[in-house]
């Protein structure tokens, strides 16, 4: 019986580290709808959402998503907003931020579950990785430069400006020249 | 149903099981669950019934639970698990996935119990012999592995091991059973392979005999199959039947191909049936 017991205390603790490491919110909780306020001393960056490349690559796009609420017609799904900057924030945390408090929903990879070390945006919008094209998936770029590493590792500064976009064709259709794209 | 040609039965069943596995459409994939569970109620024990359920129904609720875990799409979160959404659309898609896979899991053990190893080594023996003699080492493998382990289980109860009522002990008994079986099948299968070959199996100019002959009967069941399932296959092309669970559920257009794939899970029972039916009236008649 005192093996029993030794087995049982194992898996309990076992159970407790898991919930206590797993963060449950509710869904107003998550949606927040409280954001810092700009002041004149306060530090800003902006930062926009778009998926126009999937309005040229309709066919590819998975029939499930051919609906203007998943892909807006003028391809902007956050337009270019301003967003007070805290002490510290990543390309990762403004993103957050922002689609939380416009209520667009968002799915990523936490930076411990993969190898890169860093966030990985999987969907915005219902628009996933692969969702229009084996090619597709999300990118960010900071004053109009592709950064070649992941948002949660990109240290903002003040007044930079953030776009996330959708590319149907690994970055060549949307100007991202590291990836060897030509850039348009 | 067991009666029947191997041919056909072979067609029968590899269209269901394709069909259930592949379709996403959750009116198909019910369906061809009811029809699994009704042939299934019909060929096992009713002795075994109680452990079936014991084993799918916990099985279903695993498999169900698990994907919206991982899979965070879906227009309707419920909550949210460290920052990720744990939507309705994940939950109804994880009890699709566990439909269908408990589906085919019953349709494979009607399988085992309709088309035994005669009928497989019918089919496939000449055409692919190595094959065919592998898949049939490895349908036959699981019931005969259970058997096996209840024999080395009693051998060892009957030397003294399981005395102790601690689970630990128990667990530890259990992987030695389970030690002793995996040398004892792997030295099981290369037996059973080398005798296969001491008899000339898959040589040249070896003629088999078998006792299956392709008759009316089977002449009528593979029209209806191939009716039922050209209506059905049909639909499926078209798009009908076509169903999308993320990022919203999409809503169900009525289609010929859910009555007529409807029948075609059911046909198996419905032969058993009427067979029990026509037992009992010549029954009555003694």
């Amino acid at each position: 019986m005192k093996k029993d017991i030794l087995a049982l205390s194992v898996i309990i603790l076992i159970i407790a580290v898991i919930i206590n490491g797993t963060n449950i919110q509710s869904v107003d909780e998550y949606y927040l709808t409280h954001i810092d306020d700009i002041t004149e001393n306060s530090e800003t960056v902006f930062i926009s959402i778009r998926c126009d490349t999937i309005l040229d690559n309709l066919e590819n796009l998975d029939e499930s998503l051919r609906y203007d609420e998943y892909v807006p017609k003028d391809g902007v799904i956050l337009p270019r907003t301003e967003y007070v900057l805290r002490e510290g924030d990543t390309v990762f945390d403004i993103l957050d931020r922002a689609v939380r408090y416009n209520r667009i929903q968002m799915e990523y990879q936490g930076s411990d579950q993969n190898s890169f070390g860093s966030v990985y945006i999987r969907g915005i919008n219902y628009l996933y990785e692969f969702s229009c094209g084996e090619l597709s998936g999300w990118m960010y770029k900071v004053d109009g430069e592709y950064p070649n590493y992941g948002c949660s590792k990109y240290k903002l500064k003040d007044g930079q400006e953030i776009e996330w976009v959708y590319t149907c064709d690994l970055g060549n259709d949307v100007g991202a020249k590291w990836l060897g794209g030509q850039g348009k | 149903m067991k009666n029947y040609n191997p041919f056909v039965l072979m067609f029968y069943f590899l269209a269901v099981v394709i069909i259930s596995a592949f379709s996403e459409n959750p009116v198909l994939q019910i369906s061809a669950l009811l029809g699994g569970i009704l042939f299934c109620a019909i060929v096992t024990k009713s002795s075994e019934t109680a452990g079936n359920i014991g084993f799918y129904v916990p099985m279903f609720f695993i498999i169900a639970v698990t994907n919206p875990l991982f899979s965070h799409n879906g227009a309707t979160p419920l909550f949210f698990l460290n920052g990720n959404p744990v939507t309705l659309e994940a939950f109804v898609y994880g009890g699709a996935i566990a439909v269908m896979a408990i589906g085919v899991m019953l349709w494979c053990k009607c399988y085992s119990e309709i088309m035994t190893t005669d009928k497989f080594l019918y089919i496939f023996g000449k055409t692919v012999p190595k094959l065919s003699l592998v898949l049939s080492m490895a349908l036959k493998f699981i019931p005969m592995y259970k058997q096996q382990t209840r024999r080395v289980s009693r051998a060892q109860k009957a030397m003294g091991l399981y005395s102790s009522k601690s689970v630990t002990d128990k667990i530890r008994s259990h992987a030695r059973v389970f030690m002793a079986m995996v040398s004892w099948s792997l030295e099981n299968s290369i037996e059973t392979s080398s005798s296969m070959k001491a008899r000339g199996y898959g040589l040249k100019g070896r003629t088999n005999f078998a006792l299956f002959k392709f008759g009316a009967d089977d002449l009528i069941l593979l029209a209806v199959i191939v009716i039922l399932l050209g209506v059905t296959v049909f639909g499926i092309i078209t798009g009908e039947t076509r169903f999308y669970y993320y990022p919203r559920i999409s809503t169900l257009k009525f289609s010929a191909a859910y009555i007529a794939f409807g029948f075609f899970s059911l046909l198996p029972f419905i032969i058993e049936a009427k067979e029990a039916i026509k037992w009992r009236y010549y029954v009555s008649k003694i």
